[in-house]
């Protein structure tokens, strides 16, 4: 097959086809890692130089943050929430406190502005540099800004039960916002949406399955009818167990479901079986264990694995489960793209 | 004649002002903090741990009956502190430096709390030294270590380490757990149990104690 573009191999893979050989990414690159693969290069720079398939673009790394206390490395979001850096990233802020802690709050509540000059920046330069190459991916979080900036994730799921009026102005809240923010995305030329909401743990959903159909879904639902309005894919991301609400999160109409975790026992194969002709797949390379602390070969020997349980056919996207965070080793992820590119050329030569 | 089985439920479902409610009248019938905990509460708890071990509640039922188990806690904590051997026995628990997720250790701690320990909750991105520090401070019989992101398990070695170096490891033992935590790195590093989850947290707790 003639070699396609990275954007075109990403573009084939997510509508379920066989591109020439299987596409790669990651939905979070750590600098330390990038750092110790090739020194000095930017973002951008370092996903030329790894030829990666598509460039991310996550929204809490995009933000702008007011600076609350610059000695303890606190900061406000645009929701109101106080942030705080700390070691876990160097450049995701984690919660401190939240912006709701009342119903009262709630009344007084001023939405953030979605239409914010310069808020598209970084994926107006994106577009500059790679539109038509590579896949420029810009994600949304409307359930994670509820329990991350909104709310809290306790008084949220605790909401669901004691106050759902509560949760369903939250959701309206973002619903309103993310919809602006997703038509803004597109507009800019972000080529995929990717929902990033974490929805499950290791043991399965957050929440019941009736409680993610009522509140949950219906935000992702909302932006992925939207994206396809414009022609736009619409991925899912979320962490853990999902087989119990796998159907739920298909019927929304997203176009791919990553990471298929297999820390939470998320086997690729079966989801392959169960999913592979409405969805495509994405990830499952282990960056828990085995990408910190496996050796390069079991690193190939995983990827050859997910290669034949999910690449056959197309619908499949190799990268690792959850993202290349800080204590990957370097080699091992160095390994893991080189594999994919080994083993993942169409016709697959695996059994 | 006190109804258990109503207190028992009112927990399961979360029912906090009724569970309150219960716990007051059962004391005001001079019924023991300790008899309420082991007729009440470990039961709701037993049963609000399989339920959720087996799928058929989620987080927020698991936080509803939380907040219900906390205030009959709170109504028996003055008795149970004047009768300190009524409590299972004393856990510090709290998720290791670098690492802020706290959903499996609060359940753990519930789960505790349910099954009669003193639980001291010690928060998240807590160091080796401060583990250290209140190991040093106060009596434990359990230190429960919690991890969720690979690159924070070596700080559960460190804390190890650090209460070895203060001559402190055999004043305590060391339970460790989260996603990416494995048996084999309980071993590794010495850690005296692995807990799989909340359930498995408590039942390794109560045979750690016995040993």
């Amino acid at each position: 097959m003639q070699s396609l573009t990275n954007l075109e191999r990403m573009m084939k893979a997510i509508s379920r086809q066989e591109p020439d050989t299987i596409p790669t990414f990651e939905i979070d690159i750590d600098e330390r890692i990038m750092e110790a693969i090739k020194p000095g290069l930017s973002y951008e720079d370092f996903c030329e130089y790894m030829d990666l398939d598509a460039v991310c673009y996550h929204e809490t790394r995009t933000d702008q943050y007011e600076v609350v206390d610059e000695a303890k490395k606190l900061v406000r979001d645009q929701w109101g929430a106080i942030k705080q850096y700390t070691g876990v990233s160097l450049s995701i802020p984690v919660t401190r406190e939240v912006a709701i802690k009342s119903k009262k709050d709630l009344d007084t509540y001023t939405i953030p502005d979605p239409d914010r000059p310069g808020r598209f920046k970084r994926q107006e330069e994106a577009v500059k540099r790679f539109k038509g190459k590579k896949a420029i991916i810009a994600t949304v979080r409307p359930f994670a800004t509820i329990k991350d900036s909104l709310r809290g994730q306790d008084d949220l799921f605790k909401d669901m039960i004691r106050d759902p009026d509560m949760v369903d102005r939250l959701s309206q809240i973002v619903s309103d916002y993310y919809l602006r923010y997703t038509k803004n995305l597109i507009d800019v030329g972000v080529d995929i949406v990717m929902e990033t909401a974490d929805w499950a743990f290791t043991h399965g959903p957050m929440v019941a399955p009736k409680h993610t159909a009522r509140f949950i879904i219906p935000g992702l639902k909302e932006i992925a009818q939207y994206c396809h309005s414009r022609g736009i894919p619409c991925l899912k991301h979320t962490d853990g167990n999902l087989w119990a609400i796998f159907d739920l999160i298909v019927e929304t109409g997203v176009d791919g479901v990553h990471p298929i975790d297999p820390l939470a026992g998320m086997d690729l194969g079966e989801a392959k079986a169960k999913y592979g002709d409405k969805v495509c797949l994405m990830g499952n390379v282990d960056c828990g264990n085995l990408l910190s602390w496996g050796s390069k070969e079991e690193v190939r020997e995983a990827v050859k694995d997910c290669i034949r349980k999910a690449g056959k056919g197309g619908g499949y996207i190799c990268m690792s489960s959850n993202s290349i965070h800080g204590a990957v080793n370097p080699e091992n992820y160095v390994e893991m793209v080189r594999a994919i590119r080994e083993y993942g050329k169409y016709p697959l030569s695996l059994s | 004649m006190f109804d258990f089985a109503e207190l028992v439920n009112s927990v399961v479902e979360g029912d906090v002002s009724r569970a309150a409610e219960l716990t007051r009248k059962a004391l005001d019938t001079q019924i023991s903090a300790k008899e309420i905990l082991d007729n009440g509460l470990l039961p709701a708890m037993d049963r609000i741990g399989n339920s959720f071990e087996g799928g058929e509640i989620f987080l927020p039922e698991l936080l509803m009956a939380g907040d219900a188990m906390k205030a009959s806690i709170e109504l028996l904590r003055p008795e149970l502190a004047k009768k300190g051997a009524s409590y299972a026995g004393r856990y510090a628990i709290g998720t290791v430096q670098g690492d802020l997720h706290d959903i499996g250790k609060n359940i753990v701690i519930l789960m505790l709390e349910g099954n009669g320990w003193d639980v001291v909750d010690l928060g998240t991105d807590v160091s080796p030294e401060q583990f250290c520090d209140v190991i040093k401070k106060s009596d434990f019989d359990i230190l429960g270590l919690s991890a969720l992101l690979t690159f924070t398990m070596p700080m559960m070695a460190e804390t190890i380490n650090n209460l070895k170096e203060a001559g402190l490891r055999n004043k305590v033992k060391v339970m460790i757990g989260g996603a990416p935590v494995t048996p084999s790195f309980a071993d590794q590093i010495g850690a005296d149990a692995y807990a799989r989850d909340a359930v498995e947290a408590v039942a390794l707790a109560k045979s750690l104690l016995n040993k």
